[in-house]
């Protein structure tokens, strides 16, 4: 099956990246131009085309760049000349750990807060709970981090304004820099966690097999624990699939608003100075993390549901 | 902390004689002895299109180029007039002929001489090399000799006493001739020169890190063990970094965020004047520019003191001509020749033929800055007939559409001038220059009265000179000066020592870090 999965990965990277590359070829402006710099002479301009392949034809290019993706070549970035693959494993940590704290704080948050309201269907608390969710969906992310850093890094100074430290270098202080950020993510997340879980419990607990349950003596906790929960786990999974893809590409505006030189601060900077190579890497990059994501959670399904066939 | 939103014309007098604005800094005369040491923190608002002096293209790259690269000759701050630098002395014995005497001793980061050969090596690099894009500022150059071991001499095809403020600029950056040889296009990116601080690492649109050069020539200095320049191309959140301490130092704020430094405690403001024009340029060489009365009502039609108030917070001096108050070539008269007059505006729609109105098609950039303006002008043109339509884009692709693809009436944009004005109106308004999008000259004398500004080397001399090549760029239109905008920067409170310049892009040469 995980063969058969991985098959048609191909073809869903080949679209993604021809698609990409084609819409690249559509913006207006020549990278040859801006290149050249100012007072370039016409020869000098066609020599910069020819020497970074620009003056072949699109499908040649297209060809080239899959055919040296294959080989792990993402080739060179216009602007720095550094390999694009060298760019995006320096910056992807720092994303990965955003969105990594922006996923564990919705779950940390998100499922005890889900499970106390589906288990008190209409009280205040349910009805609080389900506002403040409405609320995070509504929430934008950007004006979030803004008061964020306005509280806390303005005004306590508790957490820094910007930047990033790598995980690697000095773990505690990664973890300072990536708080405010991961909780301007995960505002979102958490409303969707709570909301999911919420309604797939109270189907499941309001379900006649529960009732039986009831009826047989055993206690609510014991319900909610052992089957309620245990039946709820794919819905999570699902939400956490869908949340890990949603958080990747919001990255591009929290790390904007806090200067941090993740993967998405890459390929907005890449997308406005025409760095077509970056932006293509970043984008299969970004594929490809997907799509395993994605593979993973199928996986996964099978483990926790064993009904759900390796179909 | 004094404010100056909505400058009066008391207030707006009183900083041009000051040449700076410093506020919330306490008495400047109250500061200690420098120090030495520390790490100055700057937030950038760009990351360098290269960091070779040659083969870069941006005006925001000099903040880093400055802190590596020391140029043959420096410039005085407050008016721009030459100063030595690493040429101690320069003299024109004919004409045609400039010998620039080289500081002897001083060495570049790689312990290479910085002497006659290696400036040979450079300028001749710069005006020939085809990756180098400051060839035309050296087109008067015809040949350069080592005369002496500390002695260059420049043979010109006609006299240029532009030449030595030009190499103020990026034609007098020295590069370590052994560093170019050996790195090639990677010195783009891993540049060698003879400056206060040496390059470290560069992490693409990250940051540019630079050390104290133990070798300096310049006995005591720098005082600052070494310089981070952060890449925030987000101004506010560049700010917010400044506010939280993370970094020491801001540069190129816009003047909206005035406010917001005066509302921050422990936070300095820097206001100075600066030759960035922001301005409409013109399209002279076809209809409907090519009609002056088109382009005098385009000048007439502008309330520029609206526009300061408007769209820069007042933190801007109007502009009427090409060069700003504090200029040493500025010229008084010139800049009353177009009040806003919006019935004389009109009146000239209306005999050059276009009784019902005229539509012109501008191009310019999509940030909300500059769609601001374009409101801004748009409404005011309309009261006068006159019909913008904006098509936007990218700074380097609207500016490209217009000055290399021509295409457009005009572009809303801005000059960030040039430490020498010779090379202001040379690139701006010569035939073939890359601003001029007509590439013809729009009235003959213009050819004659740009040589004689590089005729005369006495100051005087050469004010009248732009003074009459300035008459011929206003009596004709040839662009609309909008505002120059101020520099405005802020840091923090250990900051010292800083002093903005006419050119408005900061040096930090002088600055220390207190406690």
């Amino acid at each position: 099956m995980i063969g058969r999965r991985l098959l048609q990965i191909v073809p869903v990277i080949m679209l993604a990246t021809f698609v990409v590359f084609g819409l690249l070829q559509l913006v207006p402006g020549d990278i040859a131009v801006t290149l050249a710099g100012e007072n370039a002479s016409d020869a000098r301009i066609v020599q910069i085309r020819q020497s970074y392949g620009l003056d072949r034809p699109f499908l040649v290019q297209y060809a080239s760049w899959l055919w040296n993706a294959l080989h792990l070549d993402l080739s060179r970035s216009y602007l720095s000349n550094e390999p694009v693959l060298d760019q995006i494993l320096h910056r992807f940590p720092t994303s990965l750990l955003i969105v990594g704290g922006a996923l564990t704080i919705s779950l940390v948050i998100g499922i005890p807060l889900g499970i106390l309201a589906a288990t008190r269907p209409g009280s205040r608390l349910d009805t609080t709970v389900t506002s403040l969710a409405s609320l995070g969906v509504a929430l934008p992310n950007f004006w979030l981090a803004m008061i964020l850093v306005a509280t806390f890094a303005l005004s306590f100074h508790w957490f820094p304004a910007t930047g990033a430290v790598a995980l690697g270098k000095d773990p505690g202080l990664a973890l300072w820099h990536a708080t405010l950020p991961s909780l301007a993510l995960a505002a979102g997340g958490v409303a969707e966690v709570v909301r999911q879980l919420r309604s797939a419990l109270i189907e499941i607990l309001s379900s006649q097999y529960v009732r039986t349950l009831r009826a047989k003596g055993l206690s609510p906790a014991s319900i909610l624990w052992k089957h309620g929960l245990k039946n709820v786990s794919v819905t999570l999974l699902t939400v956490i699939g869908l949340l890990v893809n949603r958080l990747l590409g919001a990255t591009v505006v929290v790390e904007a608003v806090f200067a941090i030189p993740g993967m998405g601060s890459l390929i907005v900077h890449a997308a406005i100075h025409k760095d077509f190579p970056v932006v293509q890497g970043v984008v299969l990059a970004m594929v490809v993390i997907v799509i395993c994501l994605n593979l993973l959670i199928d996986v996964l399904y099978t483990i926790l549901d064993p009904r759900v066939g390796l179909r | 902390m004094g404010g100056i939103i909505g400058l009066d014309r008391r207030g707006f007098l009183a900083l041009l004689g000051s040449a700076t604005m410093t506020s919330g800094a306490g008495p400047a005369l109250a500061q200690a002895a420098p120090r030495k040491g520390g790490i100055l923190r700057v937030s950038s608002p760009a990351n360098p299109s290269s960091l070779d002096p040659a083969t870069g293209g941006s005006g925001s790259d000099h903040v880093f180029l400055y802190t590596m690269f020391d140029t043959l000759v420096a410039f005085d701050y407050a008016s721009l007039r030459a100063v030595p630098g690493l040429a101690e002395s320069w003299s024109y014995p004919e004409p045609a002929t400039l010998v620039l005497n080289i500081r002897p001793g001083v060495l570049f980061h790689d312990a290479t001489p910085c002497d006659a050969a290696a400036v040979k090596f450079n300028l001749d690099r710069n005006r020939k090399d085809e990756r180098s894009n400051i060839r035309s500022d050296l087109e008067t150059v015809t040949d350069v000799t080592v005369s002496g071991p500390n002695q260059v001499t420049l043979k010109l095809s006609q006299p240029d006493t532009a030449l030595p403020l030009i190499l103020s600029d990026r034609a007098g950056m020295m590069c370590s001739p052994k560093a170019l040889r050996e790195r090639g296009k990677d010195h783009d990116r891993n540049p060698v020169g003879a400056g206060p601080w040496k390059f470290v690492r560069w992490a693409d649109a990250e940051k540019i890190v630079v050390t104290r050069n133990e070798q300096y020539w310049q006995p005591g200095r720098p005082y600052l063990d070494g310089v981070e320049l952060s890449i925030i191309t987000e101004v506010n959140t560049g700010l917010r970094s400044v506010i939280a301490g993370q970094n020491d130092f801001i540069y190129f704020l816009s003047p909206q965020q005035k406010p917001v430094i005066d509302r921050s405690k422990g936070l300095v403001s820097v206001i100075g004047p600066t030759l960035y024009c922001v301005q409409l340029y013109l399209n002279w060489g076809r209809p409907p520019l090519n009609d002056l009365r088109v382009r005098q009502a385009l000048n007439y039609g502008v309330d520029r003191e609206e526009f300061n108030k408007a769209t820069m917070n007042g933190l801007s001096e109007p502009a009427a001509i090409t060069l700003p108050t504090a200029h040493w070539a500025h010229d008084k008269e010139m800049a009353k020749y177009y009040p806003y007059n919006p019935d004389k505006a009109r009146a000239l729609v209306a005999e050059a033929g276009y009784k019902d109105g005229i539509d012109l098609n501008f191009v310019g950039f999509s940030d909300q800055r500059s769609q601001q303006r374009q409101e801004v002008l748009m409404e005011q043109y309309r009261k006068v007939g006159i019909r913008l339509r904006f098509t936007n884009g990218t700074v380097a692709e609207m500016s490209a559409a217009f000055l290399s693809d021509k295409r457009g009436d005009g572009l809303l944009s801005a000059w960030t001038g040039r430490a020498d004005p010779t090379l202001t109106y040379q690139l701006l308004f010569g035939a073939g220059a890359y601003y001029n999008a007509s590439r013809v000259e729009a009235v003959p004398e213009i050819g004659p009265a740009l040589r004689a500004t590089r005729a005369t080397e006495d100051v005087d001399g050469r004010r009248q000179a732009f003074a009459r090549l300035q008459r011929l760029v206003t009596e004709n239109a040839l662009l609309v000066p909008l505002v120059f905008q101020f520099e405005l920067d802020a840091h923090s409170q250990r900051v010292k020592g800083y002093r903005p310049n006419l050119l408005g892009k900061p040096k930090f040469e002088d600055v220390y870090l207190d406690g």
